[in-house]
């Protein structure tokens, strides 16, 4: 039987890192993944393709708005099959690199699916149909996560789309609800809006992105609802029903007009769940939580303690950049390094137009945990920056401790946002106090002096915004 | 590639270990966890595996050596790839300056930098509410250089003898007191010429105007010390899964992490950075007060206020031979003599008759060999003195003096002191209460030869309660144990003998074990000690009293 050093299963963004970190650091390494070359959803099916094709619709919106200032670019001619050439190339590309990677790191890539026959011996059942067995030293499990489904839904019909096929654009349907107001349903949804689909969004909770400060999401909210035909909040789906026409959807809620409406196509973005099941954990003694996710401690440790676990299938934020930096630790950890995933900050960031990200605490969390924090805004009204690109409906947003300073969160919302808020997180895990953001010179015109202004707040008053009777 | 085989991190704030036996020489292949090192802490002797595999190219100390935690014991080439990352640079981080014993630096001294690179050097402040100290000796004199670290003189307060390092590199310009002048915190002894003009620049370009509300705890954080040891009782962080951790502690990941890998809980360094941040600096200097404070010395000086007397020079009188004390020796030797001087002992002595016990022992002897053990009177001891630690909870407890407090304990883990070839050893077994004697007497026997094999760990040594300490397999009619502090009572146990007893009118032989308790009388008052020894003994006579209440 094989014998590895070092089994890390799954190849997204989580597992290739851990993989790659691993290798650098001397350790004989097997990559084993369902696709040809590493990447998973991140790649193949979520956050690359998604940020192609909302680059293409950022265009299109600002196409339009070019009217405004003089420039018509006429209608745009939207080639369907072009577009998604060039999502493809962008995927193949990106993880054809990674592939190379994996060969310059002589790691051993294996294609296909693992599981557990014991805490120490994995069954893989390679593409050909072959079954390849192995002992391992130890393994890191990254399998991720899959969209959830709703129970009753009947997810098989063409006419019902998870993230997955969204991505694929088999159409640019006329009509499409987006069920679930969260950061995928809204990005996906604003993909396409500007391709042509008529969009509603449905949410149960009473705000668009559930957990994020309500101050950002209404700009967000504002904005959307111009380009969206309609957000229903604190609603409900009851009950849907395949007719000839497309998708009879009920809706049960407060304020709502219509209590049926006819959908062309269904997008269900309402969360993921993580990839436990057939991965034989029951021959092992990892165990999982009440809601499917793997156990582990702070230093990624299972309670099988050859395995190990990182990214979405244990929970916490499920984004790509927790789970490489999970995968750091956890193969640190396994090379007897003394390390915990322990960050200050995990920045996420909803990129819909316009951008809104946030990092370190939020406002609501700050509250939650009983903290003294003191919050500064600077409305983009006031930048510079923003008032040459037409938009003002930004926020630069910092979170306090009241006594000391410290920089706690940072919340942004923006075209651009995604790019500002690192800045937030350097400054919090440096532990960077509001003197030190507003003392940093941020360079003109840009977007980032919102950031220094903003922290200039925090003693009362800054440049571009007069706040009299301090 | 060339790893570098370093002592590692052994916990418990030890720095470092002596080496008893390298067991790798250059040309050796080795492999991963194989045992390439025998060392001797203060508290036990410890084999060290290796981390890596390959051949070990060169060795850099020998037998009987001193090491310091971190310091490079052997290199390996690593096998496979070679060459390839040889130009990287390792980036662990050597944890040696924290480890370093150097009481003399509790403060970082106040000293200005002059124009033109001119350093005052002024007494450091050297905590406890010392005022001025003697100066024994310069070792420096003017016109030498100095590098920053390297010792200037030699301080005498009426604690501790202590070196005092230069905090800069440069050249003596003056020295303004000498051998034997008692100067005051604060007063410049020495000035260093530099060349460099400022050195704590960081401090003075930073901004004084406006933010009062900022400058104010800074300046406190100075005058207090900012390390604050007695803390170190505050239960670890830990970090909860979801969401964010509740507090986190102001500090730079790579802080965070340097903490971690000296194992230090971040969130108990005081930062003196702006808004409280904390340095590698803060952690250094935590970490080096936590060992201070740990390793006790200048405290028993403290406690006794006994002064050491000079020996008279014995070969004078004969033949002698020294030796160095090993480092168990040397700790228990310190111990010993806390325990000694600060606890008031008393020793209570009785005896019991073990005849029928003695009876049923041969009896079920077998039992306890089936199982690996030895059913000796200490392993049923163990079981009784558990029994009696939950009847007299003032013996299962330690005192807090600082706070005043009692801490009764509510588990039952009972020492067990053992003889070895390097000196005495106490073996903690856990949880007494919960087994019964069959898997005591299967403990106790691997835990004995463990210690005897110098293969105990540090942990089977820590969070015992109270001491057994069983002479009578070497003979003796009685003896006063010392209490093993921080525990309360000790049990001398010596040789069983059979003795003429008075019993319904005629003398009949009985085995009588004689017994003594040494307690804390602090903590427990001398009619407690005998009710608890008598209960013993009573129970050794009848086991059915274990049970009966």
């Amino acid at each position: 039987m094989n014998k590895v050093q070092l089994a890390v299963i799954g190849g997204g963004p989580g597992g290739y890192a851990a993989a790659f970190h691993a290798a650098d650091l001397g350790m004989n390494v097997t990559l084993i993944d369902l696709e040809k070359n590493p990447g998973g959803i991140c790649l193949y099916r979520g956050c690359i393709p998604s940020k192609a094709l909302l680059h293409i619709s950022k265009l299109i919106y600002e196409a339009q708005e070019a009217k405004k200032w003089g420039v018509d670019f006429g209608k745009p001619e939207i080639n369907v099959e072009k577009l998604r050439k060039f999502k493809k190339k962008v995927v193949t590309k990106l993880t054809g690199g990674l592939g190379q990677l994996v060969k310059q790191r002589k790691i051993n890539f294996i294609q296909g699916r693992a599981s557990f026959l014991s805490n120490n011996k994995l069954a893989v059942k390679l593409t050909s149909g072959e079954v390849e067995e192995m002992e391992f030293e130890t393994a890191i499990l990254a399998t991720g996560s899959v969209p959830s489904t709703i129970p009753g839904f009947p997810m098989d019909s063409p006419k019902i789309m998870t993230s997955r096929e969204a991505l694929e654009l088999e159409d640019i349907p006329n009509k499409l609800l987006v069920l679930g107001g969260g950061y995928i349903g809204l990005e996906m949804g604003s993909v396409y809006s500007a391709l042509g689909s008529e969009i509603t969004v449905v949410e149960m909770m009473p705000q668009l992105l559930p957990g994020a400060d309500s101050d950002l999401v209404d700009v967000l909210t504002k904005s959307l609802s111009k380009k969206f035909k309609s957000i229903l909040l604190n609603t409900k789906v009851v009950d849907i029903k395949e007719i000839k026409a497309g998708i009879k959807v009920s809706f049960e809620g407060k304020d709502l007009k219509e209590k049926e409406q006819v959908f062309d196509k269904i997008l269900v973005a309402v969360g993921r769940k993580p990839i436990t099941e057939g991965l034989g954990l029951e021959n092992t003694s990892v165990k999982t939580d009440r809601r499917g996710f793997v156990v582990v401690d702070e230093k990624q440790q299972t309670d099988d303690p050859k395995i190990f676990a990182i990214g979405d299938i244990v929970g916490g934020a499920m984004l790509a950049h927790k789970a490489s930096a999970e995968g750091k630790v956890a193969v640190e950890a396994i090379l007897g390094k003394k390390v915990a995933f322990e960050p200050a900050a995990i920045p996420a960031i909803v990129f819909t137009d316009p951008e809104l990200a946030w990092t370190g605490i939020t406002e609501n969390e700050a509250k939650e945990l009983g903290i003294n924090y003191k919050v500064t805004k600077f409305p983009w009204a006031a930048s510079g920056r923003a008032t040459t690109l037409d938009r003002y409906d930004g926020l630069t947003k910092l979170i306090f401790d009241s006594e000391t300073g410290r920089m706690l969160g940072m919340g942004i919302v923006g075209p651009g946002a995604g790019e500002l808020i690192a800045e937030g997180t350097l400054a919090v895990e440096m532990a960077a106090l509001a003197k030190d953001v507003a003392l940093t010179i941020h360079p003109h015109p840009t977007l980032s002096e919102t950031v220094m202004e903003s922290a200039e707040l925090f003693f009362g008053h800054t440049t571009h915004l007069y706040k009299p009777g301090r | 590639m060339i790893k570098e085989f370093k002592l590692p991190e052994l916990g418990e704030n030890i720095e470092t270990a002596q080496i008893v036996k390298i067991m790798v020489s250059p040309g050796d292949e080795i492999k991963v966890d194989q045992i390439v090192l025998e060392i001797e802490t203060d508290k036990a002797t410890i084999e060290v595996p290796s981390e890596f595999a390959g051949v070990v190219k060169e060795v850099m100390v020998k037998d009987g050596d001193t090491a310091k935690v971190g310091q490079v014991i052997f290199t390996v080439e690593e096998q496979g790839e070679t060459g390839q990352k040889k130009q990287e640079p390792e980036k662990e981080i050597i944890p040696e300056n924290t480890t370093e014993p150097e009481p003399a630096k509790t403060e970082k001294p106040k000293t200005e930098v002059k124009d033109k690179g001119i350093y005052e050097f002024k007494l450091p402040d050297l905590g406890e509410n010392i005022e001025s100290a003697q100066i024994v000796k310069f070792l420096v004199k003017e016109g030498d250089s100095v590098e920053n670290g390297q010792v200037l003189f030699e301080l005498e307060t009426d604690k501790a003898t202590i070196e005092v390092p230069s905090e800069v590199s440069g050249v003596v310009k003056e020295i303004r007191a000498k051998d034997g002048d008692v100067v005051k915190v604060g007063d410049v002894i020495l000035l260093i010429e530099t060349g460099k003009v400022s050195v704590d620049s960081k401090k003075e370009s930073e901004p004084v105007h406006e933010e009062k509300l900022e400058q104010q705890p800074e300046i406190k954080a100075e005058e207090t010390p900012s390390v604050q040891p007695e803390r170190k009782s505050v239960p670890p962080h830990v970090p909860k899964r979801s969401g964010m951790p509740e507090k986190i502690a102001p500090a730079a990941p790579s802080v965070r992490r340097f903490a971690r890998e000296i194992g230090i809980d971040i969130n108990q360094v005081r930062g003196t950075g702006p808004g409280g941040r904390i340095s590698i600096d803060d952690v250094k200097k935590f970490a080096k007060t936590l060992n201070q404070s740990l390793s006790g010395s200048g405290g028993t000086l403290a406690v006794t206020g006994i002064k050491q007397e000079p020996l008279p020079d014995f070969s004078k009188f004969g033949e002698i031979e020294v030796q160095p004390m090993n480092n168990i020796r040397k700790k228990t030797a310190e111990h010993l003599s806390f325990a000694w001087a600060t606890i008031p002992h008393v020793t209570q002595f009785d005896a019991a008759d073990i005849t029928e016990l003695e009876k049923l022992r041969k009896k079920y002897s077998k039992k306890a060999e089936a199982v690996g053990g030895k059913l000796t009177i200490t392993a049923i001891l163990l079981k009784v003195i558990a029994f009696a630690l939950k009847k007299f909870p003032q013996f299962n407890a330690s005192i807090d003096l600082q706070k005043n407090e009692i801490i009764y304990k509510k588990y039952f883990n009972i020492g067990v002191a053992v003889d070895t070839d390097r000196g005495l050893i106490v073996p903690v077994i856990r949880d007494v209460d919960k087994k019964n004697v069959l898997e005591l007497s299967a403990e106790l026997s691997q835990i004995s030869e463990k210690a005897r094999a110098k293969k105990i760990t540090l942990e089977d040594l820590q969070g015992g309660n109270f001491t057994i300490s069983n002479l009578g397999g070497i003979g003796g009619t009685g003896f006063t144990p010392v209490v093993n502090s921080p525990e309360v009572a000790i049990l001398g146990v010596s040789r069983g003998k059979l003795e003429p007893v008075y019993v319904d009118g005629e003398f009949v032989p009985r085995l009588i074990l004689p017994l003594s308790l040494s307690y804390d009388h602090r903590i427990i008052d001398g009619a407690d000690a005998a009710r608890f020894l008598r209960w013993v003994a009573e129970a050794l006579e009848q086991p059915f009293l274990l049970i009966l209440d």
